[in-house]
């Protein structure tokens, strides 16, 4: 029952922050909410037992994306954000309260087993455990091509 | 076990259409980058949360730090549009970027 506490109020955190990001008028505040979020989801991987890869969202998000945002607003000076009709964000929680509803229901009602992962499923993907050195590559490929997106767009403009 | 899945299943689900309902109705470039990692968080915590009780979860493990490190270029890809696009029309609204450019 701890765990589903914990789970709960994880979830809880991750809508408020997410909430206060997206509906907050000023940069500022949305980074934070941002950052706070970001925290939030590495302690959830953390506490059901991955903190590697909690470890690598809090560096990459928390971290890094966090500050490249930052530097982007200064770079800008942007200093209010325009979200829009607020009618439709406001519309767009209860459709995903909705969507949540729904799929509770339907995993508890066993509609929904064929989502999880059984072991004949990972049987079918085990393709991909023979190529797992090909993980790599296919980072250091996106991580490339992102580089070499990045500088051919800010130093070609001149 | 299965509860804690399934909260955080709806967790990543919900996060994932409020991400893209924001996206589609931002208007502010930057807000539609914040809202495209609200967008990311929620496919990886579904991810995650997929994987759960089971004995291994290293199949979706690798999908999420695949998706992790691809959403991050991705981001700093567009933040790097976005300085460019800011430099060149002095605005991150689109609407005002496409009157701009006729």
């Amino acid at each position: 029952m701890e765990s589903e506490l914990i789970a709960a109020l994880l979830a809880g955190g991750l809508f408020a922050t997410v909430a206060a990001a997206l509906l907050s008028s000023k940069v500022s505040n949305s980074l934070i909410a941002l950052f706070y979020t970001s925290i939030i989801l590495g302690v959830a991987f953390t506490a059901y037992g991955d903190a590697l890869l909690g470890l690598v969202t809090m560096i990459t998000f928390a971290g890094a994306i966090s500050v490249l945002l930052l530097s982007v607003v200064l770079i800008t000076g942007e200093s209010k954000l325009d979200f829009g009709p607020r009618r439709l964000v406001v519309a767009a929680v209860p459709l995903a309260a909705v969507i949540g509803g729904v799929s509770l229901v339907a995993l508890f009602s066993g509609q929904a087993g064929g989502l999880a992962v059984t072991d004949s499923s990972l049987g079918v993907l085990s393709f991909l455990w023979t190529l797992r050195p090909w993980d790599l590559l296919i980072l250091v490929v996106v991580f490339a091509g992102a580089m070499v997106a990045i500088i051919s767009l800010l130093g070609g403009e001149d | 076990m299965v509860l804690d899945q399934t909260i955080l299943l709806a967790t990543g689900t919900g996060l994932l259409f409020v991400g893209i309902g924001s996206i589609s109705v931002s208007k502010n470039l930057l807000k539609s980058i914040m809202s495209f990692q609200v967008t990311v968080f929620g496919a990886n915590l579904a991810l995650f949360a997929s994987g759960m009780g089971f004995g291994s979860r290293l199949l979706s493990d690798t999908f999420v730090v695949l998706s992790v490190l691809v959403g991050a270029s991705v981001e700093a890809v567009g933040l790097a549009i976005i300085v460019v696009v800011y430099r060149k029309y002095g605005t991150l609204n689109p609407d005002e970027i496409r009157r701009l450019r006729r």
